[in-house]
């Protein structure tokens, strides 16, 4: 899928100074980079990924101006410092002091004029000098009247930093989950996508058990419902769903297999409606297929998924080929938690025959199509999602997450994961303290309470009980709260150290729990539990009634 | 068959490996039977005992998965003798393949009987609760370190990824669910499947990653090759003239992974195929534990063209939350400190104690009369109501709730590091794509990547020009004028 750079693709474009752009390449265009110039777009097109291209001053006969910068050359400092390196540690008497004594910045004097060029003479440079900013560098070096005083660190740090004004490089990077969770987290609003790293999109992921549905035809199965089916909450403007979609296979258009995804997605679209038959173009139907399917909720009328834009989804122009035009399903929290009060629901558009249908006027008709098939597929998505069985829930939202919890998990089959991320630890605890084990205890005895109370054959009111306990604590086992932090390194030959700063703000939580079916009847807890030095208020309670309600 | 782990389907079935929930981090991994396949003696079938009852696998097949399974009265003194095989561990468990056959195939299962109490959960194995219940034969990969590492390594649907120290296999679970997509047996379109290639240079230990790949079923989805990786490379089959896997993304869980890396270049110097797919980009992950493995692997990366290098580590714990019960109110609930929790509240109680002694010495004069006697007592009443709490709260919502981390950290587990190796991309390549793209060619319209400083500058100056120009054409004009003036 990323084999090489796709014309109209969204990519990311790697300057010297460590900043990033997100672009689309389109052929036939000119990409400007600033200060450190411009190039032609045809000229990576069709190229691969992560190549280092430098603009030349000099263009070649058919107008080309790039060069690729080998590995060679990216890592020559290192690699010649290493064999450097490598000679020294033959001769180990140096260490002791011997030879050439370290140099330090004792002597070194603070002041501007260690730098004998000018402003206005390096702004010259700029415009006179060749070598793709390297002529620059070797100046501006030459002109440091001090330099022979630095020591090896701060000599490196100070070309590194010239380097990064001065040349005239950019790397071309695909455009996937990773970096756009990185473009966001550092070149734009950060608090959009929630403050998610690599670390807790990849947690998230796993914890939720998100993966491909292996597109098995039903029968070859026994006893196999539609599987591959998660709910989504996702307030990060589509980065968690753009990040589940990836895991499943079903995020990028030009995945090898497309004709392949394409063909299962019209197999397994329900029975096409009489009325869209006569219509002149085989539309394939928005969210039809069964498997490997993600459903987003949202609390809007519309989802906010503008993120899937960079990988060739649009919600307000779909395209149809796209995977997700089948397989991202969405709906809202009124359309799922009390259909009968949604505008659309509510109210299905009469069935018009055929010959009426015929008589009239075009945009008539058409406005019946629309309103028909809206309602249909509105239907079928929400009658889907209210029949449950879902094998999990990813969710990132700014809802409290108990009352997403309250409403998801009984939608969920057994054994399915819930993973739910939050920028802040505080909402999660509250959630872990909600299935806490005495809560668990007291729902089960206030439970049985109440089976006891009501008259026979009378149905069960846990409203009550949900009023008190906002969720069901015994749908979930075991509740688990982990925090993951990755922390960069430099490694360089005699340098290795953490890195000196990196990126504040949220720390990130993941939330993470099992889906359980509790036996119809109350099962006693048998063994004991708790260790014999153990006897904290950590420890569980050895059965089901032993914890006293005060 | 298919896979638990990736399609489980909504109820077990036989043969399936279950995990059978007993508590927080305490799961027993079982393939569940219909019949007694290790001998046990039970006259119920195949059974798993716990330390919270005795579990018959009849009471569990076709089950939904998820259910909450009560234990079962089962005869545990009567049954008969075990055949010469005494130690069987919980590993082994696993490991016992279905063909052996029971000593009484021929006698029926006997129905359980349900035990007074005792329960656990059967779960479907995912790989994360597989991380957490697996036999250890060596050090495991955990969730925090093995999600981040496929993250970063795009291990997607229709991947194929290199392994190499399988191990314990819980980074084998961990990618062969990302790059499932599909069952190999099942194809009949014409698509890339996933695939994962594990290596493992310990013969025992690559024995038993296999029993296992086939025991979940994973056969066809995870290749285990037992090699020498350092030695002998990549290549699947024979290490000379196998076939290559191609492979986009590598993993590296070895002790001396720069030794590896001789193999995984465009061009082997043995002549024979890459390993890596030709036609993408590859990503390496090497985990090592100590700095020096990071130095001498990254400068081996270094010599060998990779980019992007790149050193992190995982730092991860979970975090345990719990009620803090601190309250003069606690007094009787088992791990409650009885404690006032505000400085009034010691006031309260300090003022309280201080009276409640007052009214006892005075209780203690003989000469009291029987009125005074029972003012006191009414007086000391008072009091004890008045410290008592005012509002009941559930024993549940008690105390302050707290969160900290839990009590044993995995504070390192290994450093990671990254790195990339584009395409190969030659001479004759480039002058392909400049035949399909030629590099001189442009659209007409040109504003369209420019910035939007640079659009503000051009139509700047474009204003100024014009102005400049409507000016001298004025004054011409003027000139003109004038001249026009004087010549009449």
């Amino acid at each position: 899928m990323h084999s090489h750079i796709r014309p109209n693709q969204f990519c990311v474009l790697q300057l010297p100074s460590d900043q990033r752009r997100i672009i689309k390449l389109e052929p036939n265009t000119t990409v400007h980079l600033g200060k450190y110039g411009n190039f032609a777009a045809n000229q990576v097109i069709g190229r691969p990924f992560y190549l280092t291209f430098e603009i030349q001053d000099t263009a070649e006969a058919d107008g080309y101006k790039l060069r690729v910068v080998s590995a060679t050359e990216l890592h020559a400092e290192n690699l010649i410092e290493e064999a450097e390196g490598d000679g020294e540690g033959e001769g180990d008497g140096n260490e002791s002091g011997e030879g050439t004594p370290m140099r330090t910045n004792q002597t070194i004097i603070d002041s501007n004029s260690t730098q004998r060029l000018t402003w206005q003479e390096i702004e010259d440079l700029k415009k006179e000098a060749g070598g793709s900013g390297k002529a620059i560098i070797a100046k501006i070096m030459e002109s440091h009247s001090a330099i022979d005083q630095k020591t090896a660190f701060s000599l490196a740090k100070y070309t590194l930093r010239k380097r990064k004004k001065y040349i005239k490089r950019f790397t071309i990077v695909p455009l996937d989950v990773s970096t756009l969770a990185n473009f966001m987290l550092q070149e734009k609003d950060a608090s959009k996508t929630m403050e998610m790293r690599d670390e807790h999109i990849g947690l998230l992921g796993c914890f939720g058990n998100v993966h491909h549905s292996g597109g098995t035809p039903l029968e070859a199965i026994p006893d196999m419902k539609p599987n591959g089916r998660y709910i989504v909450v996702d307030e990060t403007g589509g980065l968690i769903v753009a990040a589940m979609a990836e895991r499943m296979g079903i995020l990028y258009p030009h995945d090898k297999d497309e004709e392949e995804e394409q063909s299962l997605a019209v197999e397994e679209q329900p029975e096409i409606p009489e009325e869209s038959k006569d219509t002149r173009r085989q539309h394939v139907r928005p969210m039809s297929a069964t498997n490997n399917t993600l459903t987003v909720i949202h609390a809007q009328t519309q989802p906010n998924l503008s993120l899937l834009k960079y990988f060739g989804y649009d919600t307000s122009a779909p395209d149809e080929s796209h995977p997700l035009h089948t397989h991202l399903k969405s709906i809202t929290w009124l359309q799922l938690v009390d259909p009968s009060r949604d505008p659309i629901l509510a109210t299905e558009p009469p069935v018009i025959p055929a010959e009426e249908l015929a008589e009239m006027k075009t945009n008539k008709r058409s406005a019946y199509y629309f309103k028909r098939n809206r309602y249909q597929k509105v239907k079928s998505v929400s009658d889907e999602a209210r029949a449950g069985e879902f094998d999990g829930l990813i969710a990132g939202t700014l809802f409290d997450p108990a009352s997403v919890l309250k409403h998801v998990v009984p939608l969920l089959s057994g054994s399915a994961q819930v993973s739910i991320y939050s920028p802040y630890i505080e909402p999660l605890v509250q959630l872990m303290d909600y299935y806490s084990t005495g809560r668990r205890t007291a729902w089960i005895n206030k439970k049985r309470d109440l089976e006891s109370q009501k008259p026979a054959g009378g149905t069960l009111d846990l409203s009550s009980l949900y009023e008190e306990f906002t969720v069901n604590p015994t749908l979930l086992l075991p509740p688990t709260l982990h925090h993951a932090r990755v922390r960069g390194w430099q490694v360089l030959p005699g340098r290795t150290h953490p890195l000196m700063t990196e990126r504040g703000g949220a720390e990130g939580y993941l939330f993470h729990g099992t889906r359980v079916i509790p036996h119809e009847e109350a099962i006693q807890a048998a063994g004991t539990f708790r260790k014999k030095r153990k006897l904290e208020s950590t420890s569980t309670p050895t059965n089901d009634r032993d914890v006293v309600m005060s | 068959m298919p896979s638990p782990f990736l399609t489980p389907g909504t109820r077990a079935q036989p043969d399936n490996i279950a995990l059978l929930h007993l508590r927080r981090d305490q799961s027993i991994p079982t393939i569940l039977r219909t019949q007694d396949d290790e001998c046990q003696g039970y006259k119920e079938g195949k059974v798993t005992t716990t330390r919270f009852g005795v579990f018959p696998h009849s009471t569990m097949l076709d089950q939904p998965w998820g259910s909450q399974i009560a234990a079962s009265k089962v005869d545990t003194g009567s049954r008969g003798r075990r055949p010469a095989n005494p130690a069987k561990r919980k590993a082994d468990e696993l490991d016992e393949s279905g063909t052996t056959t029971g000593v009484d195939d021929d006698t029926p299962v006997q129905k359980a009987v349900a035990a007074a109490s005792g329960f656990l959960h059967m779960m479907y194995p995912t790989p994360e609760a597989w991380t957490l219940s697996l036999p250890h034969r060596t050090q495991v990969v955990y969730s925090p370190d093995y999600s981040y590492i496929l993250h970063r390594l795009r291990v997607r649907a229709g991947g194929t990824i290199i392994e190499a120290g399988a191990g314990s296999g819980s980074f084998t679970h961990a990618s062969v669910r990302a790059v499932f997509n599909g069952y190999p047996e099942e194809q009949q379109k014409k698509r890339k499947l996933g695939k994962v290639c594990s290596y493992e240079f310990h013969e025992q230990r690559a024995g038993r990653i296999r029993e296992e790949i086939s025991q979940h079923g994973l056969d066809g989805l995870v290749e285990v090759t037992h090699r020498d990786v350092c030695k002998d490379g990549f290549l699947l089959g024979d290490s000379e003239t196998g076939s290559s896997p191609n492979a986009t993304a590598v993993f590296l869980d070895l002790p001396a992974p720069w030794l590896a890396l001789k193999h995984l270049v465009r061009k082997p110097a043995s002549g024979g195929p890459s390993p890596l797919d030709p036609s993408s980009t590859v990503y390496i992950c090497t985990f090592s534990p100590c700095l020096e493995q990071v130095e001498k692997t990254v400068r081996v990366m270094r010599q060998l063209s990779w980019l992007n290098i790149e050193m992190v580590e995982v730092q991860d714990h979970r975090i345990d939350v719990k009620r803090e019960r601190v309250g003069l109110e606690t007094e009787g609930i088992r791990g409650a400190t009885v404690f006032p929790t505000t400085v009034e509240e010691a006031a309260d109680k300090l003022w309280a104690e201080e009276e409640r002694a007052k009214i006892l010495r005075s209780g203690s004069n003989k000469n009291l009369s029987p009125e005074e006697t029972a003012a006191l007592k009414e007086a000391e009443i008072a009091i004890t109501e008045s410290m008592k709490p005012k509002t009941s709260t559930p024993m549940y919502d008690l105390g302050r709730l707290v969160h900290r981390s839990e009590p044993e950290l995995k504070s390192h587990t290994s450093y990671l590091v990254f790195a990339i190796l584009p395409r190969d991309w030659t001479e004759e390549d480039e002058q392909k794509c400049r035949e399909q793209w030629p590099p001189s060619k442009l659209d007409a319209l040109q504003d369209k990547g420019k910035s939007k400083k640079q659009l503000k500058r051009e139509s700047k100056s474009q204003r100024m020009a014009e102005s400049i120009a409507k000016k001298t054409a004025e004054k011409a004009a003027e000139a003109d004028a004038e001249a026009d003036a004087e010549t009449s």
